[in-house]
């Protein structure tokens, strides 16, 4: 048991960080060389004032036309990722077990709130699993990926949960846990979820083009 | 009739039974407490002192219950009278008790491969 | 419930796709596919494909889809799903019939409207991975029938509608002399050098609709305005070699374009009410050459009669009657933002405006654009069928009271008449350019 959780407590912890952060870096250092090279446009034409200007109006709930379309979509949505983030970064139990390792900390959520921060991000994972299946247009787009995608975001939650809760099997689940978390942190750049890299930009860019060039507004 | 107050009669005896022994290992520490901890976020860790250290081999109460003085450890002094939080104070922020707490339990666990180290192997609800 | 839309199960037919597909080998279809998307494609095709995360919020933007209740088929990413992500995963290996269906949905179920950009929460740019099928349909030769004809037309002629090069000449000389009988000191410049507009038009102008010439000269003489249009190709901006995937051809089309006006040495470029000859000369066909920026400042007529009418050059002598709702064009205004313009000058003309919902940015296309129409007749019924939420759209303004439409944009003109008779609406439709000379005070 021992040699486990330092495994996955320890090394792991280190591999997936150092997967996580350099592969945010190479995905972005990437991308950024390859438009130079071929989609020199990109440079030419991003503008920082319009490029924020789109950012912020689909940032804030309700700020584009489409969000006001999907009262319940948008939502859920910015629960699922509010506290997607918030939770993993300002979990009581993580802070303590950064600052014994690193003697580094911040301020922190109560664990009542954690969990249910941890609730939405399940409970949304289900909306947006049963979205892909009953919804034709969802559906026609969805490929296994997508199913393993929700998996792997959803599994440290509800891991973590049980965890918490001591449901049955914990200290198993708790492995689970943080092998799961691992898995998630790693899959961000290397998944569809390097939309959290990428974001930022291909709104950029369309604010931009749509800004600065075409005088209208992206939302 | 007769086998009901039988039941009525066990129930009373465990009840009684369970009152009087919680109240003599008190002697016996169970939990980790500390007055500092307003708020609790988890279940106190347990912590059966003299089972532990009895397993543990743990002989020299300083192991734990040791004594600083500007930052050197002073060897046969114990400070077995004092709360955690006396020296390491908490000053609005549990995080460095909480810190401190774990690397003495956990940070030995770990050492020694023995011992609980997941959080809900000590927070037990 | 989603019925299976009419043109995914019947057969391919037209022409220039069945032929051009007879030719193909899997090997060249490999060849082109992988060598387009290796020396053409980078960053935003593939941070594109790779961010998309399949939520299907694109579709509700796209009137294919919503025309065809909501057939999952019809939608931005969609299309993309049956095009791009498909030769993508099969590394460009994919047969004949699929490069046929590609084509046809890049070229005819694809308005290239950018109105999904505006609805998807990454801003991903669908137009542009569809433009991209579009162009590798051009490099293998299947590209409907119709379109090709005027682009080879383009080629050819340097104008989309095979006008001779005479023929330009008189027909401006021939409106110059209609007009004339109206009023008889009007003149149609032609190459007067350092004039400081200069005005240029789409090919069907002088072939179909030459009255427009007429109109333009009438506002032009009554505004007093420095102007000239040239007696050289580059007369036309129109451009269908952008809507074909015919790069090079297009960047040669606007060469010639830009060099007949610096030629003139002109301040500026004043074209007449079309979309997609805007975005070409203001938007794509300048990138393909190099600049930033057109060479010469370009300018869309919404925009020139807006200055026009707030400078007082152009004066109403009595407003338009008929109540008018005005068809936002997506190129002038997803493409320019020329919407609070063109609503200054319908409500300096017309007497009174009755929105269409959604309107501005958020307009529906017109279904005609992005190429669409120049597929030809094998194609409109593909174009009608996709824009049946535009009827209802405007069905709901003509319940509030407009009788005409203002289309200032020649796709959507030709677009909105099918839809008009096909969904028998029975509206009319204007080009802002009719109602200022119908409305304007004219000079003896
Ligand atoms: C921090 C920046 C991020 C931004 C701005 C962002 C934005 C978005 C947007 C705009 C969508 C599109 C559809 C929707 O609104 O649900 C989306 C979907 C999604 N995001 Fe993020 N995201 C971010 C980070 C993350 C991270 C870190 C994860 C997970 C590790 C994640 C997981 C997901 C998932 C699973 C979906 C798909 C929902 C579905 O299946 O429909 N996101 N995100
Ligand atoms: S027609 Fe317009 S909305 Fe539909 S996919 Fe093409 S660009 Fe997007
Ligand atoms: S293109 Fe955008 S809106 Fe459409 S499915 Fe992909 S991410 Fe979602
Ligand atoms: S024809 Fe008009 S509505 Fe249609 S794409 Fe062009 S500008 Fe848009």
């Amino acid at each position: 048991m021992h040699d486990i959780y330092n495994f996955v407590s320890g090394t792991l912890v280190w591999v997936s960080f150092i997967l996580f952060t350099g592969g945010c870096v190479y995905r972005f250092v990437s991308m950024a060389a390859l438009a130079k090279k071929k989609d020199p446009v990109i440079y030419e034409y991003m503008s920082l004032r319009y490029a924020l200007r789109s950012i912020f109006h689909w940032i804030i709930p309700f700020g584009s036309e489409n969000m006001k379309m999907h009262p319940v979509f948008t939502i859920v949505t910015f629960a699922f990722h509010i506290c997607l983030i918030f939770v993993p970064l300002f979990l009581f139990a993580h802070i303590i077990l950064i600052k014994e390792s690193w003697n580094i900390s911040w301020w922190f959520l109560s664990d009542s709130i954690a969990d249910v921060m941890t609730l939405i991000v399940v409970g949304s994972c289900i909306y947006f699993l049963v979205r892909r299946i009953t919804q034709p247009e969802v559906k026609f787009l969805t490929s296994i990926s997508d199913y393993l995608i929700l998996a792997v975001v959803a599994a440290p939650f509800i891991t973590g949960f049980w965890t918490y809760h001591q449901f049955p099997g914990h200290k198993f689940v708790g492995i689970i846990h943080i092998l799961s978390g691992e898995i998630m942190l790693v899959a961000i750049p290397f998944t569809r979820l390097s939309h959290m890299i990428f974001f930022a930009f291909t709104r950029g860019y369309m604010g931009s083009e749509f800004g600065a060039i075409r005088h209208a507004k992206d939302w | 009739m007769k086998k009901k107050s039988w039941i009525l009669y066990s129930i009373a005896v465990t009840a009684v039974a369970v009152v009087v022994v919680t109240a003599y290992s008190q002697e016996n520490v169970k939990y980790v407490q500390d007055s500092a901890f307003k708020t609790k976020m988890r279940p106190g860790a347990v912590f059966l002192h003299d089972e532990h250290n009895e397993k543990a081999e743990i002989d020299d109460c300083g192991t734990c219950h040791h004594l600083y003085k500007d930052g050197v450890k002073i060897e046969d002094e114990t400070s077995e009278d004092m709360e955690c939080s006396e020296c390491h104070k908490i000053n609005g922020n549990p995080v460095p008790l909480v810190a401190k707490y774990h690397l003495r339990c956990k940070g030995c666990h770990e050492e020694k491969k023995a011992g609980p180290v997941m959080c809900s192997e000590c927070h037990v609800k | 419930m989603a019925e299976p839309a009419v043109n995914n199960t019947k057969q391919i037919t037209d022409e220039g796709i069945v032929r051009g597909a007879s030719k193909l080998t899997p090997e060249k279809i490999e060849r082109v596919i992988n060598s387009v998307l290796k020396a053409e494609t980078g960053a935003r095709l593939k941070t594109y494909v790779d961010i998309c995360v399949h939520c299907g919020l694109c579709s509700e933007a796209c009137h294919f889809y919503l025309s065809h209740d909501n057939d999952p088929r019809f939608s931005p990413a969609g299309k993309v799903k049956q095009t791009i992500w498909e030769i993508l995963n099969r590394k460009g290996k994919v047969d004949a019939e699929f490069i046929k269906r590609a084509a046809e949905i890049a070229s005819t179920e694809c308005n290239l409207c950018r109105r999904c950009a505006m609805y998807c929460p990454f801003g991903i740019d669908i137009a542009y991975l569809l433009i991209t099928m579009r162009r590798i349909c051009h490099k293998l030769g299947v590209t409907p029938q119709y379109i090709q004809d005027t682009a080879h037309s383009h080629s050819a002629t340097i104008n989309q509608m095979w006008v001779k090069d005479d023929e330009w000449i008189d027909s401006l000389m021939w409106q110059e002399d209609e007009a004339r009988g109206e009023i008889p000191n009007l003149r149609i410049p032609l190459e007067k050098e350092g004039a400081e507009i200069y005005y240029s038009v789409i090919g069907p102008e002088p072939k179909f609709r030459a009255q427009l010439i007429y109109q333009a000269a009438v506002i032009m003489n009554a505004s007093g305005v420095d102007w000239t249009m040239p007696a050289t190709p580059g007369w036309d901006n129109s451009d269908m070699c952008m809507f074909t995937g015919d790069f090079e051809m297009m960047a040669r089309l606007k060469k010639i374009h830009f060099e007949s006006a610096a030629r003139l040495k002109v301040k500026k470029i004043v074209m007449g009410e079309c979309g997609h000859a805007f975005r070409s000369v203001y938007d794509v066909g300048n990138r393909a050459l190099g600049w930033k920026m057109p060479p010469i400042p370009v300018v869309h007529s919404i925009e020139f009669f807006y200055e026009l009418i707030r400078d007082g050059k152009i004066k109403i002598a009595k407003k338009y009657e008929k109540p008018v709702t005005f068809n936002d064009p997506c190129n002038m205004v997803r493409g320019r933002g020329l919407h609070e313009m063109g609503r200054f000058v319908t409500n300096a003309t017309c007497e009174k405006l009755i929105e269409m919902h959604p309107n501005r940015e958020h307009n529906y296309c017109c279904s005609a654009g992005g190429g669409v129409i120049n597929c030809g007749p094998p194609y409109k019924k593909t174009r009608v069928d996709g824009n049946r939420i535009k009827a209802e759209q405007l069905f709901a303004a003509k319940a509030r009271g407009a009788k005409t439409i203002i289309a200032p944009c020649h796709n959507c003109h030709g677009g909105l008449e099918d839809i008009v008779h096909h969904y028998g609406l029975d509206m009319d439709i204007k080009f802002l350019g009719d109602i200022i000379y119908e409305t304007m005070e004219k000079p003896e």
